[in-house]
């Protein structure tokens, strides 16, 4: 029997297509990454049909590729070997349970952010989750396993420190359960006190299993949020006024991004250059409280700080909600609704892309400097955007292009990216959701004992080396 | 018969970014055949993409792409949840698509046969012409200041929604005749089928005018979409006014022309068809009569802008039965989700999909049937039918 007809008998005809239209559309993404068609894709329903695919695949020696909506921004869903499987987990979208004493939810790997909001809104309205700036459509495993940032980050870290555990069909076709949930179904409470497994699927690009359920940390919905605008100057003082800011404990998140970006979400039409005179960064501020009095006095604490003297000529502007919402209308508004409508400024051609590294605070400012140098050098829109990391303990940065997928403009983003890439290295950044050839030139500089391990777990792993290979470049 | 390509105006735009298979902000599904299939081509974000794969020779133009292609339902959901700025021309592309594919490849066997009995019945159902027949037989004038645009699925499928448009007609006396109507050209611009639609657009044009027409009023959905979006395109500017039957009863109750007497019990919802209402932005006229009937209505939760196509449009029904059914299915069960015992709507081809596929615990009927049972002439109108 061929694979396809192996495929029928596990999945039905119906979810099994080595059709054209199918193999077109899951060879490339919205990102300058080379596309790669895969053999058939396959979308399967539960743990059993994916167990038996798994077993397919080790019998037949055919590469796996698992996909949700393939919005990675780095072409991690682009099969790297021919003939490849793809398994798209979209059916798979249950919400399981959502546990109010311990307060997380138990996921299947289709569900997106904004089913999760929704679902919570109406069944637990006292919780919140939390989100990217992503579309409201993509995946929130995928997300928490590609160690993704969100609108709690500047608080709590990477969304993958909200992941008490995870159950995995492994490459060789086990179920196995990371954390607390091995002593039970309803127990998926947290990571430790145990060897915190999850570090072999956090992380790895679908190389080392396939993620079938997982727990993620809820929190309670504050009573009282506030935001607030602020526009600096110069890269060096806006990362240094963050880091001062965040230290004060009291924000829950900074979206800190160029100004163009801020203009874009204003209406202003592409192409988006900076003017002279204009402040280079706008960061939206959250902050929370179970009453008034406490967010209007985190909201003077950061005025005391945005307004101290030591600023100089190029001073800070710390501007109320009030007045954004009076200049941006409806826009504002929807722009703090998480799942946000702001990712749609991002939407304007078919091509996305961007280098985003995590970095040492002290390299944050001198990172940012030389990728907008880049930036400008390359000719495309400044559309830098950073976020305070974890309480301040790293930064975030990345510089994001928007721009139509043909052939002349896609080569001149490849030679940008790698660019700022090369750039953000030397500054020690470690580059997130690494399409192949940024993985490379990281490992190229990495400890070669790093990346030894990580060969070998993977070949422990995965014998047969099916699961997503060539990802990473490893 | 596309003149300037919103394919290639629209060709770098779309990232797939997901938002087009939602309901924005509601997160409720919102596109039938992604629904059915479930595979990243059956969505607009996929079938734009196949587009530009075409277009740039990424892709070969052969019936392995028909199914993705000819799947959508062209219900325009999609438009109303895209946040991008090609939004607005999604539905326009997918059509220019297979028009293209029609003549490289073909059309789809049934998507032919429809056509073939246009061309030689005037009616995409093959039934013997007579449109011009009910003048008589209806007693209506020849020429007359609104012409009756019957549409081809009242007038040989669902012929009690076309009876009961003409006795609202008549209750109202309002002054109206038939033409030698021929099919509006809805289900070839629908399926790429283009070549022959400008021709019956001057053909219909021409009855009008002979008639001495000023305004065509339609009870069909489909019809009033390609009567108002596409024909000005077509034909130039004309002088005609072209409105909903929908429309015009609620003139005719509120000035009047028709009362309102008997009850009809019941808990009833109202389905928007696509092509009336995200296509046509009419979605509170049929309301207005629901109220002015005073029904017990409750909406279901995907209405107006956002609302579940019946699965019928686009070619779907013809070409794709299990999807069009499943589709219809999953609005019944949205109506009976509210409790519901009753489905209204405006849309002859919506009332045939979504009763086939009802297990009959909901009715479906069209607004202008329940118009016809529960209204009487006003009482001067029956003075003078008595005298
Ligand atoms: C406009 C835009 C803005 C964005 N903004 C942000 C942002 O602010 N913050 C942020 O963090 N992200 C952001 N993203 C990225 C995106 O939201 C996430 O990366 C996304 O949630 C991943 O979900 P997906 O459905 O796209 O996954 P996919 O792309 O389908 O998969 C991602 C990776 O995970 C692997 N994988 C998928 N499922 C499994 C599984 N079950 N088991 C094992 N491996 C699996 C895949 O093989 C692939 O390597 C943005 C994206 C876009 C398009």
């Amino acid at each position: 029997m061929g694979l396809v007809d192996c495929l029928n008998d596990i999945v039905g005809p119906k979810y099994v297509s080595d059709r054209v239209p199918e193999r077109y559309l899951y060879s490339f993404d919205m990102t300058e990454n080379p596309p790669q068609r895969p053999a058939v894709v396959v979308m399967p329903e539960n743990v059993k049909e994916i167990q038996q695919i798994v077993g397919l695949a080790n019998e037949t020696k055919t590469p796996l590729v698992p996909f949700i909506t393939g919005q990675n921004v780095g072409g991690l869903t682009i099969p790297q070997e021919p003939d490849a499987i793809m398994v798209d987990l979209k059916r798979m979208d249950r919400i399981l349970r959502v546990d109010d004493d311990a307060m997380y939810a138990l996921v299947e790997p289709g569900v997106t952010f904004g089913h999760l909001r929704k679902f919570l809104d109406e069944h637990h309205p006292s919780l919140r989750y939390t989100y990217p700036l992503a579309p409201p459509f993509t995946s929130v495993v995928a997300n928490a396993l590609l160690q993704g940032l969100c609108d709690l980050s500047t608080r709590h870290g990477a969304m993958a420190d909200f992941v008490n555990g995870v159950e995995v069909v492994l490459p060789t076709g086990e179920v196995v359960r990371t954390g607390s949930s091995i002593l039970g179904d309803e127990n998926w409470f947290g990571r430790y006190p145990l060897p915190d497994l999850f570090g072999l699927f956090s992380g790895w690009q679908g190389m080392t299993g396939i993620v079938t359920k997982m727990a993620l940390q809820l929190w309670p919905k504050p009573p009282f949020i506030e935001h607030a605008a602020l526009f600096t100057f110069d890269e060096e003082a806006t990362t240094q006024l963050l880091q001062g800011l965040v230290r004060t404990q009291v924000l829950d998140d900074a979206d800190c991004m160029s100004l163009s970006l801020v203009k874009m979400l204003l209406g202003v039409p592409p192409p988006v250059h900076a003017m002279e005179g204009e402040p280079d960064y706008g960061t939206l501020l959250s902050l929370s409280g179970s009453t008034k009095i406490e967010t209007q006095q985190k909201l003077k604490t950061l005025r005391r700080i945005v307004e101290s003297p030591e600023h100089g000529l190029s001073r800070p502007l710390l501007i109320d909600w009030d007045a954004i919402t009076a200049l941006m209308g409806d826009q504002a508004a929807s722009w703090v609704d998480f799942p946000s409508d702001a990712f749609k400024i991002l939407t304007e051609y078919d091509g996305l892309t961007w280098v985003g590294t995590y970095i040492h605070p002290r390299n944050w400012g001198a990172a940012l400097a030389g990728g907008r140098r880049i930036v400008e050098k390359h000719g495309f829109e400044l559309m830098a955007f950073l976020k305070p990391m974890n309480g301040m303990h790293y930064g975030e940065f990345k510089f994001i292009i928007r721009f139509p997928k043909d052939e002349t403009t896609v080569e001149r983003v490849r030679l940008c990216n790698e660019e700022l890439l090369d750039h953000a290295l030397d500054q020690n950044a470690i580059p997130y959701k690494t399409p192949v050839w940024a993985a490379k030139k990281l490992i190229a500089r990495a400890d070669p004992e790093f990346v030894n391990l990580v060969k070998r777990i993977r070949e422990m792993l995965d014998p047969n080396g099916i699961m997503n290979p060539g990802r990473w470049g490893i | 018969m596309t003149t300037e390509s919103v394919l290639e105006e629209w060709l770098h735009r779309c990232i797939r970014c997901s938002t087009c298979k939602y309901v924005f902000r509601q997160y409720s599904p919102s596109c039938p055949s992604g629904e059915f299939y479930r595979f990243e081509s059956y969505w607009a974000s996929g079938r734009l993409a196949l587009g530009r794969g075409l277009k740039m020779n990424e892709l070969d133009w052969s019936d392995d792409i028909a199914e993705a292609l000819f799947t959508c339902t062209t219900c325009g959901s999609c438009e109303e949840q895209c946040q991008a700025p090609h939004a607005r021309s999604i539905v326009k592309i997918i059509e220019e698509v297979r028009e293209q594919y029609v003549q490289k490849v073909g059309p789809l066997p049934r998507h032919k046969a429809f056509a073939d009995n246009v061309a030689e019945h005037h009616n995409p159902y093959g039934n013997t012409h007579h449109a011009r027949g009910i003048v008589a037989e209806c007693g209506l004038p020849t020429r007359a200041d609104t012409a009756f645009f019957i549409g081809c699925t009242s007038n040989y499928r669902e012929t009690s929604i076309r009876d009961a448009a003409i006795s609202i007609m008549k209750k109202a006396n309002v002054d109206f005749t038939v033409v030698d109507e021929h099919c509006c050209g809805s289900p070839l611009l629908r399926t790429g089928q283009t070549d022959s639609v400008l021709e019956l657009a001057k053909h219909n044009l021409a009855q009008f005018e002979a008639a001495g027409c000023r305004r065509i009023v339609t009870a069909c959905a489909g019809c009033y979409r390609t009567l108002t979006q596409e024909y000005p395109g077509l034909l130039g500017s004309f002088d005609i006014e072209i409105v909903h039957l929908s429309q015009m009863i609620k003139e005719l109750i509120k000035d009047g022309s028709l009362s309102i007497e008997s009850e009809f019990p019941g808990h009833f919802t109202y389905h928007d068809p696509c092509h009336l209402g995200r296509h046509g932005g009419v979605y509170e006229e049929p309301r207005d009569v629901m109220r002015l009937l005073r029904l017990d209505v409750s909406e279901m939760s995907l209405n107006r802008a956002n609302a579940w196509c019946c699965g019928a449009g686009g070619g779907v029904r013809s070409a794709f039965r299990d999807m069009a059914e499943s589709t219809a299915r999953e609005r019944i069960r949205q109506a009976e989700t509210i409790g519901a015992d009753h489905v209204i709507t405006c849309c002859p081809f919506c009332v045939n999909n979504l009763t086939s596929s009802s297990d009959g615990e909901v009715d479906v009927s069209d607004l202008v049937e329940i118009v016809d049972r529960m209204s009487v002439a006003n009482p001067r109108q029956r003075a003078r039918e008595s005298e």
